[in-house]
């Protein structure tokens, strides 16, 4: 794995490229570019390593969740939030086969080897980012036999073949954040150039009659063929919407179905014990991931950090290093006051890239799975080991040709 | 015709201070419907509140629709940059919205052209537009498309970067009351040792404490 620089004279312009032509609104996060300077290349037998884990992990992902839907008593140590948990006996109907199951496991290089800190199983992002990012970025290095995964592809594809040709598919967001919107945009303008009618919407315009999915968005009524939700489970109870129960047990296909909720809680792996009793595998998961416990299980205990069971981008994680004192302070009393709602997991020790002009950057390599097939890389680097929303976008290129 | 990115890069030249914050989204969206919006009256206005380029100081401009653009350019004649931190898309396509995004957008691609004729030194001060009417977010039915948008601290530089840069002042200009959004940043600013002020368009900027400029009613919101 390494890091190729951009040459300087072309930075400015391969900025504009990814904003205008490749749906990157949000190059810039206060006093951060999230627009790295650098190519992430990774070798050709580190892609393949990389594609058998996640195909392994992702297997073992999927065997858990639906074990846990149709066992829903094993559950019960994700302390999943209560308006969910209510719902969930809602899923049992839940068929793999009519829905789109869409994934990405971060993966992390570490002093030990690779480490992987989480899986974006309910609604992860990045998508133009993994898909037209390093297509402008490789033609930035013709003279080097490079190539990339185009996720967006693989993604419409498995979309494609579940809702109908020319079907209407509403895109569910939170429709007053754009960083949402551009990620809904690339999906859509791809979604329409293979001749289905996008809708683009808020939770609450879908409503549910007899299991089936309805847009009343004024000016778009009528009856949907399938549902891509960017809106994370976790905040649509917040929300909710009138209807918000349809979405557990609607037999229009969905991307993602809330079964993903299982996984998604970092305390997902407060199960495994359990379901391995019950014979199922969890070996590679147990592997890649840090040993992780309940907090109480922690205390007094070295080399522990703290994180959010329902967190995005890194926010609120207890690494001391990447945070500021009173935000590290802050984490750590709302730990004690509500233990169940965080998880402890012991540290990785992050292994940084050295640029070409020697700085150093610690990496995250996002790794998606559509359908149980891997999909492709979407990867973030910063100087500091916490990859959170100040990171920078890098496309990821392969060395070698196209598989 | 200006292209979309033509009209970004008039706003956020390369190498110019500031430019950084830009936010490309009404830039990206501009739409043959929004080059062609109707019920336009743009003008530079004359400014009454200043009367000389303001020393270390940047200057938010939250005002409805596109009226922040035409200020703006106004500010940009005394010699400071106006940087668009515009950040709302556009509804559905047939559907009814909360906020009118288009007029800005309109506002950006007609600014372009006026911007286009001045000159503006690399490290003017800065003065960061925004539309007041992007809080409107209640809806008369749950069919409207919300594209209301606020305003959040990682929109804009922060304070340590405002100090390290020699702005120490803060002036907020606003039609009526300050929204929210803005002014939890800008407590946040002051909290820092940053000065603010505050001025209605028509007085003289006077000291402000920020909890004391009026809070505009408006809908809960799920990050509050």
């Amino acid at each position: 794995m390494r890091l190729l620089t951009i040459p300087k004279d072309k930075y400015d312009e391969y900025r504009l490229n990814l904003i205008f032509d490749c749906y990157k609104w949000d190059p810039q996060f206060q006093d951060n570019n999230t627009v790295a300077k650098h190519v992430l290349v990774i070798t050709k037998e580190e892609h393949e390593e990389l594609k058998k884990l996640t195909e392994a992990i992702d297997k073992e992902t999927i065997d858990a969740e639906k074990y846990l839907n149709e066992n829903q008593k094993y559950a019960k140590p994700l302390n999943l939030p209560k308006e969910i948990t209510k719902e969930l006996k809602l899923m049992k109907n839940y068929d793999a086969e009519k829905h789109v199951r869409l994934m990405r496991y971060d993966f992390h290089p570490t002093i030990d080897g690779w480490n992987i800190s989480e899986v974006n199983s309910d609604v992860p992002g990045g998508f133009a980012e993994a898909s037209l990012m390093p297509q402008v970025a490789k033609y930035l290095f013709k003279d080097e036999a490079l190539w990339h995964i185009n996720f967006g592809d693989i993604l419409t594809g498995a979309i494609a073949k579940k809702v109908r040709p020319g079907g209407r598919i509403m895109l569910v967001h939170c429709t007053s954040y754009s960083d949402d919107r551009q990620v809904m945009e690339y999906l859509g303008d791809k979604l329409e150039t293979m001749g289905f009618k996008v809708i683009y919407g808020a939770a609450e315009h879908v409503l549910f009659k007899e299991q089936k999915a309805y847009c009343i968005l004024y000016g778009n009524e009528g009856p949907l063929d399938g549902i891509f939700r960017f809106t994370p489970l976790e905040w649509l109870k917040d929300i909710k919407p009138k209807y918000w129960d349809g979405y557990f047990d609607t037999i229009t296909p969905s991307c993602n179905h809330p079964v993903a909720i299982f996984a998604q809680t970092k305390r997902f792996p407060l199960v495994w014990d359990r379901l391995e009793l019950e014979g199922l595998t969890l070996t590679n998961w147990k592997r890649l991931l840090p040993k992780t416990v309940e907090v109480k299980d922690a205390k007094g205990q070295k080399g522990f950090i703290y994180k959010p069971a329902c967190g995005r981008v890194g926010e609120k994680i207890s690494i001391k290093e990447a945070c500021d004192e009173k935000e590290y302070e802050d984490i750590l009393r709302e730990v004690k006051k509500k233990p169940k709602e965080y998880l402890a997991q012991k540290k990785f020790i992050s292994k940084p890239l050295t640029s070409e002009e020697g700085e150093q950057f610690h990496v995250c390599l996002g790794s998606y799975t559509v359908d149980g097939k891997h999909a492709g890389y979407y990867a973030r680097i910063s100087d500091k080991p916490r990859i959170d929303s100040r990171a920078a976008d890098i496309p990821v290129l392969i060395e070698g040709s196209e598989e | 015709m200006l292209t979309n990115r033509e009209v970004y890069k008039i706003w956020a030249p390369a190498g110019a201070k500031w430019v950084d914050w830009v936010r490309p989204v009404p830039f990206v969206e501009i739409k043959d419907y929004s080059k062609s919006y109707k019920f336009s009256n743009l003008s530079i206005p004359k400014l009454i509140y200043l009367s000389e380029l303001p020393e270390n100081t940047a200057i938010f401009l939250d005002l409805p629709g596109y009226d922040a653009i035409k200020e703006g350019l106004a500010l940009a004649r005394f010699g400071m940059r106006p940087i668009p931190i515009y950040n709302g898309t556009n509804e559905q396509v047939g559907s009814r919205a909360t906020v009118d995004n288009h007029a800005v957008e309109f506002g950006l691609w007609w600014g372009a052209k006026e911007l286009q004729k001045m000159q503006i030194k690399e490290d003017a001060l800065p003065v960061f537009l925004l539309d007041s009417n992007r809080v409107d977010r209640y809806k008369m039915s749950v069919t409207v498309f919300d594209n209301s948008w606020d305003i959040y601290p990682q929109d804009v530089p922060s304070a340590e970067y405002f100090l390290n840069n020699g702005i120490n002042k803060i002036i907020l200009r606003t039609k009526d009351e300050a929204n929210v959004d803005l002014k939890k940043i800008l407590y946040k600013y002051q909290e820092a040792g940053i000065k603010i002020y505050y001025t209605d368009g028509y007085i003289e900027p006077v000291e402000a404490d920020v909890l004391k400029i009026k809070t505009l009613k408006r809908a809960p919101h799920k990050d509050e």
